[in-house]
């Protein structure tokens, strides 16, 4: 089994899993507590049908995916803001939108091609190294701006008009969160799909969410879980020729259910704190 | 005390603030000096949010002007908005959410540290501090999903002071507590007027709870009905004209609802 770890493509997909499982699973916490994971549903869904469309025009399909994310993203924001629509309608719309537009790109194309299905359905393991180059570049951007303003996003995520109100450019903020989802969605779709990257966000973010009552423990427990899951998956992926994506997503799950029965929140509930 | 010779830091000049078409708060002018403590009454949907977020910075008037701090509205910049503690109505915030009680206080922070610069261990000591104010110190470290409903309150008041304020805002601070929480947290927040000199702007609905500490009671009902010492405002005929002809002052000074009286 060991003999797998040397071979190059194996080595890419690890580094591009474990990039990828700790980006989304840090973005995963902004969009757990800030209410935001149905966006991330549909913007993955709106990036594939700017793939869809890249592939139809022969345009780079990374380049649309990163349009058509933040296209969606930003109208959502817009919508939200203004308060014509809740955000899960407006989102809602979208998403079905955008995935009506991809079935529409597909069908146009004259012949079958399997590389638009790679970011519909993910494939770490053939990711190759110019695509690890994009991947690291942008997990670096979205990673060192998450760490720049974490003060500004945590504070949006608790309460965004307290936030406006203590000085914050809180608007601001929130659209650059819905940003950083967008363009980590583009990254993570050639690993995991344009199905499963919406699941990469949120579980590890949720599951740590059952163990911790501490922002920045939460964060990091995220992440350490993102990383184990999305490393873990691409082993058993290989070890017992499995789809790369399905065994993130249901290592990632498998632990989820853990945390939950074995939450010291659920332990601790009977107990508040006692006093004045 | 002396309120005309205190310094104004929040000026309404026939100021009228909603959305086009619908005027929430109309033709103000008011003036809040340094030092004072004002309560704002006024039945449900009479503008006091609305006034609440006007001075938060976060709606700018339709007509009139509003002065903080001596810098109109529209121009309210991140440092103005840090000297204005706010504290929101109890339920906007979840009680799940994952965060102790220190990082709560330490956002109060945020606003006046500015983008780019992190909390060091001088802004840890000023939330420290605050919590200390508010006599919840003893529990950085406990998850705010965990404390009781008055003591929440109270870390949103650390939170609040953790800005270093000028200005308390609180929105219905007592609402959704019990009747002794309520009378502590309203204590708390008169302690914190005298001892830190604060300028204290806040919202209820609890006339009798505030009347005996406040300097002015402000009284709204889309106009401004009223903002004068509680004794000239708490009369018959103006409470009837906002509030209907149902309140009544009875002896012991109490503002009731007229069918109470008449039964007990």
């Amino acid at each position: 089994m060991l003999d797998l770890f040397t071979y190059d493509f194996m080595q890419r997909s690890l580094l591009a899993a474990a990039m990828v499982g700790g980006l989304c699973s840090v973005i995963g916490v902004f969009v757990v507590l800030r209410g935001l994971a149905f966006v991330g549903a549909g913007t993955s869904h709106a990036a594939f049908a700017g793939v869809a469309l890249g592939y139809l025009i022969g345009w780079p399909p990374l380049f649309l995916a990163i349009v058509f994310g933040l296209a969606t993203v930003w109208t959502t924001g817009w919508v939200e803001e203004k308060g014509r629509m809740k955000l899960d309608v407006s989102i809602g719309i979208l998403y079905t939108t955008t995935m009506a537009l991809a079935i529409l790109f597909i069908g146009l194309m004259k012949n079958y091609n399997a590389e638009v299905y790679g970011y519909l359905f993910g494939s770490v393991l053939s990711v190759t190294e110019e695509e690890l180059f994009v991947i690291g570049g942008l997990s670096v951007l979205v990673l060192g701006l998450i760490l720049l303003f974490s003060k500004e996003l945590y504070f949006i995520a608790f309460d965004q008009e307290m936030a406006e109100a203590s000085g914050v450019p809180a608007r601001r903020m929130f659209f650059l969160l819905l940003t950083l989802v967008a363009l980590t969605v583009v990254v993570s779709l050639k690993t995991v799909g344009a199905i499963l990257v919406f699941a990469m966000i949120l579980i590890p973010a949720s599951t740590a969410y059952q163990l911790t009552h501490s922002l920045k423990t939460l964060t990091l427990y995220s992440m350490a879980i993102g990383v184990a899951t999305a490393v873990g998956g691409v082993i058993i992926s290989a070890v017992c020729d499995l789809p790369s994506g399905p065994a993130i997503v249901l290592l990632a799950t498998a632990l989820f259910f853990c945390a939950v029965f074995l939450s010291p929140k659920r332990m601790n509930r009977s107990s508040p704190a006692h006093s004045h | 005390m002396s309120i005309a010779r205190q310094e104004p830091i929040i000026r309404f000049e026939r100021a009228s603030f909603g959305f086009p078409g619908v005027i929430a708060l109309q033709d103000i002018s008011l003036t809040i000096h340094a030092g004072e403590f004002v309560g704002v009454i006024g039945p449900n949907g009479s503008g006091k949010t609305t006034l609440c977020r006007a001075v938060l910075g976060l709606m700018a008037p339709l007509e009139g002007h509003l002065h903080i701090f001596d810098c109109a509205c529209e121009e309210l910049r991140c440092h103005h908005r840090a000297k204005i503690g706010y504290l929101p109505q109890k339920g906007v915030v979840d009680r799940n959410f994952p965060v102790t009680v220190l990082e709560t206080v330490m956002m109060g922070r945020y606003g006046a540290l500015g983008l780019f610069r992190r909390p060091g261990i001088k802004d840890r000591e000023i939330a420290m501090d605050a919590l200390a104010h508010v006599a919840m110190d003893g529990h950085k470290d406990t998850a705010l999903g965990h404390l009781s409903g008055g003591q929440q309150q109270r870390v949103f008041i650390a939170r609040a002071l953790a800005q270093q304020p000028k200005v308390l805002l609180l929105d219905e601070p007592t609402t959704g507590l019990d009747m002794t929480t309520q009378h502590n947290v309203i204590e708390l927040v008169q302690h914190l007027h005298e001892e830190l000199n604060l300028t204290i702007l806040l919202i209820t609905h609890d006339i009798n709870m505030i009347r005996s500490r406040v300097d002015r009671l402000v009284l709204l009902k889309t106009k401004l009905y009223a903002a004068a010492p509680p004794a000239e405002v708490l009369k018959p005929e103006i409470l009837r004209e906002v509030y209907g002809k149902d309140l009544v002052i009875t002896e012991k000074d109490l503002v009731i609802v007229e069918d109470y009286h008449h039964h007990h």
